[in-house]
């Protein structure tokens, strides 16, 4: 028996009532007050922008030029709605919308589009910052009547260009799929979307013969280049090194850019630690357990690249310190080649024995960092006694890999 | 040879394993049989180094696992029932780091995954990202990497299920092959008639323990070669070797 309409209409307007709340609750209050921000700066941007034409036209041509701009943008910008929100629902009826199977449902085409341009309309709220920047820069220019006619106009205009917009999207889906009469076009078109699942392809793999630890090594750094946070965690520790070395450019004294460059060595050495917890916690605990690999050769893989951090940093401090006297020099490459390389082992410890939780060993790392520095605020050099023995500490527990367990 | 003496496992106050001793000959394909928590896969993830046991022992090759797991794990093979792997690397990739952690030749481990992921259909899918392969095809990957090596013992967790027809037949062939050469396979089914057709010899678990040990006479012989409607699926849909 087919559904009546009236409670179909009902559960789609439940539905995208509920769809809107949990996609801002989604956003997390940090992003809400992210995009709140954003949305803040464009349109005070935007006003500034307006605000001086406008007022030029006032003055050349008296307000009605002005009404006449407003108008024009309004008119633009509901354009601009309804072809976003048109090129949306093309999109999603040739790739398939979100939810459930639609065509599986016993649901009246109708309900389905006038519910898929609801989706496709989703964005149209973000045109109501420039519209409203570019109203607020019209206050005082022009007369408050027509201020409110020119709201109200930009308020009727952009839904019906939202539709308009997605009739037209429709209708470019629609000449992309076989004609089949007595076939709604909706059920047509969801019939042969396909999702836009493009299947990337890798490069020919390295096959060679390595020691287990260079093997756990290459690997990394191939998994490093495809897996996106992990490539971040890389970027970061780099990106402070480049910064680093920058310092040493800069004008003013010599000791700000010496202690800069030795501070930045020990931010990006914090970050390397983080990169090398990344790399462990990558490694699904099934797979390297069941191979011939011991605690060794995934400690060691991932020291070499502590080793090979370290070695950039020595390289770059070396080519950006030539300033120095040679003794405070040698003393900065000592400390800050030193720092990373007790900095990144005790990440891979902190990694390697706590696998697979890498949120406690990344917990781990940070409260002895924090303790290192703190000592050394309160007493010179003390720093150092606490990271070396975060670093000693943290390896007594390596013997106990094997017998980790899945958690 | 697998030998698995006296293996007990807890979780908590569940004993999952209860002194569970059994050994599989080089050459021979030993059945596990079990209903669902028998304790199937905690024997076999047990036996692959996994997880330690709480008593007992695990030997292959006369290797003690636990002992010497470096040496141990170079003798095993071991694909899993829900199988892992690093998402972002392609399956040739990973065959290759595997290869490579074994210490396998380069050239000779590369043909035979060449052949492998042909004969189980993932040729043409070899440079994709394995997170985008489907459960059958992750099954298979783990399959693929499990016998790379031509381990002498060789564990299977479910390893056929979610195989289409043609893969489950050349991995029959394979683990027959495998047998022939001087593997010995400990495979786990809950299906009766893959263990019927498969194995020489099945052990029945339940509730952690050997339940019985049935001989392949007690069951006798199975029809050899695929079947009728396994020979209609070939026919539509065969391997399409590399």
């Amino acid at each position: 028996m087919p559904a009546p309409i009236r409670p179909q209409a009902r559960a789609f307007r439940d539905l995208e009532r509920a769809l809107r709340r949990r996609r801002l609750l989604g956003l997390g209050p940090r992003l809400r007050l992210e995009f709140a921000l954003l949305a803040l700066l464009v349109g005070a941007f935007l006003f500034w922008q307006a605000r001086v034409p406008l007022d030029g036209l006032v003055r050349a041509g008296g307000a009605g030029a002005a009404v006449g701009a407003v108008a024009v943008i309004a008119l633009i910008l509901a354009a601009a709605s309804g072809a976003l929100a048109g090129a949306r629902l093309a999109r999603l009826l040739r790739t398939g919308p979100a939810g459930p199977e639609w065509l599986a449902l016993p649901i009246k085409p109708a309900a389905l589009e006038r519910h898929l341009a609801w989706e496709a309309r989703r964005y149209e709220p973000w045109l109501w910052v420039p519209a409203l920047a570019v109203l607020i820069a019209a206050i005082g220019l022009v007369a408050p009547g027509w201020l409110v006619l020119l709201t109200l106009g930009f308020l009727g205009l952009q839904p019906m260009a939202g539709r308009i917009g997605c009739a037209l999207g429709q209708r470019a889906a629609r000449g992309a799929t076989e004609a089949r009469p007595g076939v709604p076009d909706v059920v047509r078109m969801l019939a042969t979307a396909a999702p836009r699942r493009p299947r990337p392809r890798t490069g020919a793999a390295v096959w060679w013969r390595a020691p287990a630890w260079l093997a756990l090594a290459a690997k990394d750094l191939t998994f490093t280049r495809r897996h996106g946070p992990t490539r971040r965690a890389a970027a970061l520790p780099i990106a402070l090194w480049v910064l680093s070395v920058a310092v040493w450019w800069l004008p003013g004294e010599s000791a700000m850019r010496h202690t800069l460059a030795f501070g930045l060595s020990l931010l990006a050495a914090a970050a390397l630690a983080e990169w090398l917890i990344a790399l462990v916690d990558s490694d699904p605990f099934a797979v390297l357990r069941v191979l011939p690999i011991g605690v060794a050769s995934v400690w060691g893989a991932r020291a070499a690249l502590a080793a090979a951090g370290t070695l950039l940093v020595v390289a770059a401090q070396a080519v950006g310190s030539r300033e120095l006297e040679p003794h405070a020099r040698q003393l900065l490459l000592l400390w800050a080649g030193g720092a990373t390389l007790a900095i990144g082992i005790l990440g891979v410890n902190y990694g390697v024995t706590l696998h697979p939780q890498a949120g406690v060993a990344g917990r781990m790392l940070g409260l002895s960092l924090a303790l290192a520095v703190a000592a050394s605020v309160m007493l010179p050099l003390s720093g150092w006694i606490i990271l070396l023995s975060a670093v000693a500490h943290s390896a007594r527990r390596l013997p106990l890999w094997p017998r980790l367990e899945e958690v | 040879m697998l030998r698995i003496a006296g293996l007990t496992r807890r979780y908590g106050t569940l004993v999952a394993l209860d002194g569970v001793s059994l050994t599989v000959a080089p050459g021979e394909i030993a059945g596990l049989l079990g209903a669902n928590g028998a304790g199937k896969s905690t024997l076999l993830r047990t036996a692959a180094g996994l997880q330690p046991p709480d008593a007992g022992t695990v030997s292959a090759d006369g290797v003690d696992l636990w002992a010497s797991p470096v040496e141990a794990k170079r003798r095993i093979g071991y694909a899993a029932e829900e199988p892992r792997f690093y998402e972002e690397l392609s399956a040739e990739e990973h065959l290759a780091f595997v290869a490579a952690v074994r210490g396998l030749d380069a050239a000779e481990a590369k043909a035979r995954a060449e052949d492998l992921l042909g004969r189980f259909g993932l040729a043409d899918r070899a440079r994709e990202p394995v997170s985008r392969f489907s459960h059958g095809m992750r099954k298979k990957l783990s399959f693929v990497a499990a016998i790379l090596h031509r381990p002498p013992v060789l564990l299977c967790d479910e390893a056929l299920e979610g195989f289409d027809a043609a893969s489950a037949l050349a991995a029959k062939s394979e683990l027959r092959a495998l047998a022939t050469a001087g593997c010995a396979v400990l495979f786990s089914s809950h299906v009766t008639e893959t263990i019927e057709r498969l194995c020489d010899r099945a052990t029945l678990l339940h509730q952690g323990r050997v339940a019985r040990v049935i001989e392949r006479s007690a069951w006798g012989a199975p029809p050899s070669g695929p079947s009728a409607l396994e020979r209609e699926f070939l026919v539509v849909a065969g391997p399409t070797p590399r």
